[in-house]
């Protein structure tokens, strides 16, 4: 016999809705960049790369006092020296100590690196982002700017810096903002272009999203990718623009020297004296195998799709 | 379509005119005049007075500016003052041509070897050739191109004599500049088409094709390359500019009369009608190429629309 | 849908090769344009050609706008004066036969060779050198080259400032193949200067039927010298060929000559290793590898880099500062070790090797005026600091080519050796540092100056001007030595002006201080014998040359 429940009104408490506790994420809500970090940590080229450069940075602060030797110290008994046990690197032209140089030389491209990587990614993401999202007339006027700063050549503005602000390392990253971020601004441009159509920032509109936080939640982690890469090709083309500001005289003066400086000078004796080109060549071709390595985890660290 | 390249072709007109106006005035500021100092001030009054008369260089700036306008729009690009009552354009069309002809053979080769690399890299991703790409794209951007080139010149030219060593003579001699050009070109490109390729190549649609059957070349090709290219057409714009403009280190070390010595030389010589020759030269080719790479953004990915405003859509 | 997309794609990609094709068919034009000269570069040097280059370009081949290096090479090679430079630097009868001077010295006649043609097949006269000077002494002249005929023609500077006539200029066509001049003073180098391109005749109907395309392309000139301009492209250099119509073509043995633009010393020595080139000068780091190779040898040039200091600036205008700064600089150091390239110390301002009294150079006449010594310039920089109550900062200009950044860095670090001073660089582009000079506007600069002539008034006269350039220096004793040399109708007495006025200068005044005297190392193939190369004027002299 079937019994009868009796199912009375007593048996049902109301629920009390928590509305934290609906929303509730049970997994410990990160920023993009603490779970960027997370799984920077994971990736054991990237660690080693990035220890590479705290060394390679260390270093550069205190290598020079490791060495007996001023960078500016001549020896003109001991000029083109090769390398031996008193100087690790060698003696150039003048018999300064390249190991001195070089570290010194590296403080002052890590330096440019930074800046130049700076102003890519304030100037040249933001610019480009917002000549994409807005688009039409905004992003016409934007890109003709773009145009007219590219089409004026560089030469000619970096000439008349050079008259009117002393010569010197923040001449230089002057020099480099005027157009270092271009290619940057078209990149994220075009892949924001390629975005901002999709799904996924269609429903945040529709969510009622303004466009700051659309550019920084949802198109510029996506374009995450190309601006590391890019980044790494700015990063060098600064190092040497850098050299080659200071070859015409609106960077370093002698005896300071950068690795583009010493590059340049080593190029210059390359056949007799291939040391000189060397040396500071691995440092550079190291920093940027680092630098690339670890812009590679940090992209797949970073990127939103990447996550699992 | 056709609306709206007749529009980006006024506006180039108005961009080149805005570069054209800014560069002259600013380059009347530079130190300096177009004569030697050492000798213009061993020249007698007179001779400085009808000197300066002939190139016109007593007017006031605006009037120099108004005039050079004019002689602009007539075909004029003036004489040159560093390679005396050399015609400008005759100056500048000299030297296009080997400058081009290497930077077109230094973009088909980067661009060839660039998304081959790539492709493969990404498609292997974490393979022998992957980790190849990225020993190829880090020593293509951080070793100078002056250097490659210098190292090109002394094996391949010297040591074992297969190709000329220097000077513009041949077909052969604009080799070794194109190789030493390209590796910049091959390394950005490689590394951009991996990096894209591994976003899109994890996309749903590419699941979707492979789920479907299609085979592994043809997902490839009509799905995962075309998704990817993007960034490569974005830096490849600037790329065909600066290389078919030519390369100053590398016309020096390969002694070829290209254009990229003559603009650097033209400017460190205040040589006024040629920095403005070769600025109109540079900036109508940069701006047309950008308008190029615009279209093909839409024709490449047809969810890219450029001609109507981003807010709405 | 999908035509419209591949019609779009392709309209795209034809518009990508419509771009690059622009570029191809300029390459394509321009090197038919070069065909000539591509058959001739492929011969080696062993076929009867020499191949030389400069590091720039041909600036001009009209020789009232010529005043560099590379342009005077070509000039001289298919153009002559009345006098040519001989192996020995030496002024020898070239279209001239002979001259004669008169007892006044003021009158020099000179008789022209029978014979002479240019290489159309004119007749090459007196008129010629008539129409050419003064060509050089008009206004049209742009090479700033005028006063080396105005200074010394009688009414040359009258006939320059619109104030006389041609027919009173004191250069006269007495017959087809007699040329008179009139000097204003005494001048003992004329016949020296005869050597040099201003000098050099032009033919009146020739050039003005060329106009404004006069010396533009090879086919705009005509020549009258051992060779002839084949090709010519101020970018790529230029092609010479034997000139059958030369009166001395006999003595002529080398029947071509390349004339390249090779802006990178390595370049250079790699075009030369593999037989590009019959020479090429070394940068002071091949030095040592190739010193002791059989086909090495330098020479120094008649130009002297010197230290300029301003002397209205307040801390160099302190004479004690600039002996001080001028004896603290050990120039044999940086000759030999930091240059080597056969660069020579500088001893005084007037190069070794500059004509003296005939017998002996000027430099032998007025030996070491500039020297080093760390404990007098020790000495004399605390008298100056004392005198200007405290140590002062300086700094040095220079200009950015890398020899020059060079010299600078090394007298940085001898400053800082021997004064304890840190003296600051301010390297600038050549114009930028022009104009900081002759705005008056630096307090000491790295400059130079090469001679135009063989003899020490080609130096002496800069620094009587007082201009900022030269220092802003104005001395009355200085002046007047000067002005007497040039009126001086005694050699021996000229000359001793001359010498005072140097000691003046550089040593009591000390308004410049002399670093070195630019030299080259160069290696020659074993097979080219006697290629001359001058130490002022025109460099390189082909006409003596020879092959093996």
């Amino acid at each position: 016999m079937a019994q009868k429940t009796e199912i009375s009104q007593e048996l049902f408490t109301k629920a009390v809705v928590d509305k934290d506790e609906r929303e509730h994420i049970a997994r410990p809500n990160l920023t993009a960049f603490q779970d960027g970090w997370l799984r920077l940590k994971k990736n054991k080229a990237a660690v080693v790369s990035l220890a590479i450069l705290v060394v390679i940075i260390l270093l550069a602060v205190f290598g020079p006092i490791f060495s007996k030797y001023t960078f500016y110290d001549t020896d003109y008994l001991h000029t083109y020296n090769g390398p031996s046990a008193t100087h690790l690197f060698g003696t150039d032209q003048f018999g300064r100590d390249q190991w001195a140089r070089i570290w010194q030389g590296t403080r002052i491209s890590l330096l440019i690196a930074v800046a130049a990587a700076f102003i890519d990614l304030f100037i040249g993401v933001t610019f480009g982002a917002v000549s994409a999202l807005f688009g039409g007339k905004v992003d016409a006027v934007m890109q003709r700017i773009i145009e007219i700063l590219v089409g004026i050549p560089q030469l000619i503005i970096v000439i008349l810096l050079m008259m009117v602000m002393p010569a010197g390392i923040w001449t230089i990253v002057v020099a480099l903002s005027i157009t270092g971020w271009v290619n940057m601004a078209r990149l994220v441009r075009a892949q924001i272009l390629k975005l901002k159509n999709q799904e996924f920032v269609l429903a945040a509109r529709v969510l009622g999203t303004g466009n700051r936080e659309i550019i920084l939640k949802h198109l510029i982690p996506n374009t995450v990718g190309v601006i590391v890469i890019n980044a790494m090709f700015t990063i060098p083309s600064a190092i040497f623009t850098e050299a080659f500001l200071s070859f015409i005289g609106i960077g370093l003066a002698e005896p300071q020297a950068s690795l583009g400086v010493l590059i340049n000078n080593g190029y210059q004796v390359l056949q007799n004296f291939p040391f000189l080109l060397i040396f500071p060549a691995v440092v550079i071709v190291l920093i940027m195998v680092c630098f690339s390595i670890l812009g590679d985890g940090l992209r797949d660290a970073l990127d939103p799709r990447m996550r699992q | 379509m056709f609306k709206y390249i007749c529009k980006r072709i006024v506006y180039l007109l108005i961009t080149l005119l805005i570069i054209v106006t800014t560069t002259f005035f600013l380059m009347k500021q530079l130190p300096g005049t177009p004569f030697d100092a050492e000798r213009f001030n061993l020249l007698s009054a007179a001779q400085q007075a009808q000197f300066l008369e002939k190139y016109g260089l007593n007017d006031p700036v605006i009037v120099q500016y108004g005039k050079y306008i004019g002689n602009v729009f007539r075909g004029d690009f003036g004489t040159s003052f560093f390679y005396t009552g050399q015609p400008v354009s005759g100056v500048i069309m000299g030297r296009i041509g080997p400058s081009a002809l290497i930077g077109l053979q230094a973009i088909l080769i980067g661009l060839s070897v660039g998304l081959i690399l790539g492709i493969i890299a990404a498609w292997r991703h974490n393979s022998g050739i992957d980790y190849f790409t990225m020993v190829v794209a880090v020593l293509g951007v951080s070793v100078p191109n002056f250097v490659a080139a210098a190292l090109l010149q002394y094996y391949v030219g010297l040591k074992w004599g297969v190709l000329p060593v220097a000077f513009w003579q041949s077909w052969k001699s604009s080799i070794l500049p194109s190789v030493a050009l390209s590796f910049g070109v091959t390394a950005m490109i490689a590394r951009f088409m991996r990096t894209e390729m591994l976003d899109v190549l994890e996309q749903d649609y590419i699941v979707t094709a492979r789920a479907k059957g299609l085979n592994q070349f043809k997902v490839l090709m009509r799905h995962a390359v075309r998704n990817s290219i993007i960034p490569v057409v974005t830096i490849l714009g600037p790329i065909v500019v600066n290389l078919l403009t030519g390369s100053l280190a590398v016309e020096n070390i390969y002694s070829i009369p290209g254009i990229g010595s003559l603009f650097v030389d033209s400017i460190k010589t205040n040589d006024y009608s040629t920095i403005m020759g070769i600025t109109i030269f540079y900036s109508a080719f940069y701006i047309f190429v950008v308008m190029v790479v615009d279209i093909l953004y839409s024709v490449i990915d047809p969810r890219i629309r450029l001609a109507s405003g981003g807010k709405g859509e | 849908m999908k035509k419209s997309k591949l019609l779009a794609l392709i309209l795209a990609a034809s518009m990508v090769l419509a771009t690059s094709g622009c570029g191809f068919t300029g390459t394509a034009s321009s090197t038919a344009a070069s065909g000539p000269a591509q058959s001739e570069s492929t011969t080696k040097t062993s076929d009867g050609t020499i191949t030389v280059y400069d590091t720039n370009e041909i600036r001009t081949m009209v020789q009232w706008a010529a005043s560099d290096n590379n342009s005077f090479t070509i000039l001289n090679n298919v153009s002559e004066g009345l006098y040519r430079l001989n192996e020995k630097h030496e002024p020898e009868p070239a279209l001239a036969e002979s001259y004669k001077v008169s007892d006044d010295k003021l009158t020099y006649t000179f008789t022209l060779r029978d014979g002479l043609k240019w290489s159309n097949g004119t007749a090459l006269t007196a008129k010629d050198f008539v129409f050419s000077w003064l060509k050089q002494m008009s206004t049209d002249a742009t090479n700033g080259y005028s006063f080396i005929m105005t200074d010394y023609i009688v009414n040359g500077a009258e006939y320059l400032d619109n104030k006389a006539k041609a027919e009173d200029v004191g250069i006269k066509a007495l017959d087809d193949k007699t040329l008179e001049v009139k000097l204003k003073q005494p001048t003992p180098y004329f016949v020296r200067l005869t050597v040099l391109p201003m000098f050099f005749p032009l033919n009146e109907e020739y050039v003005k039927s060329q106009g404004a395309n006069y010396g533009l392309k090879a086919d705009n000139m005509i020549y009258c010298g051992p060779y002839t301009l084949a090709t010519y492209d101020p970018a790529s250099g230029s092609t010479l060929k034997k000139n059958d119509s030369y009166w001395d073509a006999a003595n002529v043995k080398v029947s071509n000559v390349n004339v390249r633009i090779i802006k990178e010393q390595a370049t250079a020595l790699n075009a030369y290793k593999s037989g590009e080139l019959s020479r090429v000068t070394l940068s002071s780091s091949d030095v040592p590898a190739m010193k002791s190779n059989a086909e090495f040898s330098s020479t120094s040039e008649f130009r002297t880099t010197y230290l300029q200091f301003n002397t209205t600036d307040k801390v160099v205008s302190n004479k004690n500062i600039r002996l001080a700064l001028g004896y603290a600089m050990d120039r044999k150091t940086l000759a030999d070790v930091i240059l080597a390239d056969g660069s020579a110390p500088a001893t005084g301002l007037i190069a070794n090797g500059m004509f003296g009294d005939g017998s002996k150079t000027f430099r032998e006449l007025n030996s070491d005026i500039t020297t080093f010594d760390a404990a007098k310039a020790k000495e004399y920089w605390e008298k100056g600091v004392k005198e200007l109550g405290s140590a002062p900062a300086i700094t040095l200009l220079t200009e950015d080519d890398s020899v020059t950044k060079t010299v600078a860095t090394y007298i940085q670090g001898e400053f800082k050796k021997n004064l304890g001073i840190d003296v600051k660089i301010d390297s600038k582009t050549k114009k930028a540092k022009n104009q900081l000079m002759d705005d008056n506007n630096y307090q000491m600069a790295i400059t130079a100056w090469g001679a135009d002539y063989d003899d020490a008034m080609t130096y002496m006269d800069l620094w009587t001007n007082g201009t900022p350039y030269r220092g802003n220096y104005k001395s009355e004793t200085y002046n007047s030595l000067i002005a007497d040399a040039k009126k001086q109708t005694d050699d021996a007495k000229r000359l001793q002006d001359m010498l005072t006025a140097e000691k003046t200068l550089v040593a009591d005044d000390a308004v410049v201080s002399p670093l070195f005297y630019r030299g080259f190392a160069y290696l020659t193939k074993p097979n080219v014998v006697n290629l001359v190369t001058h130490p002022f004027g025109p460099p390189i002299e082909f006409k003596y040359a020879s092959l093996k």
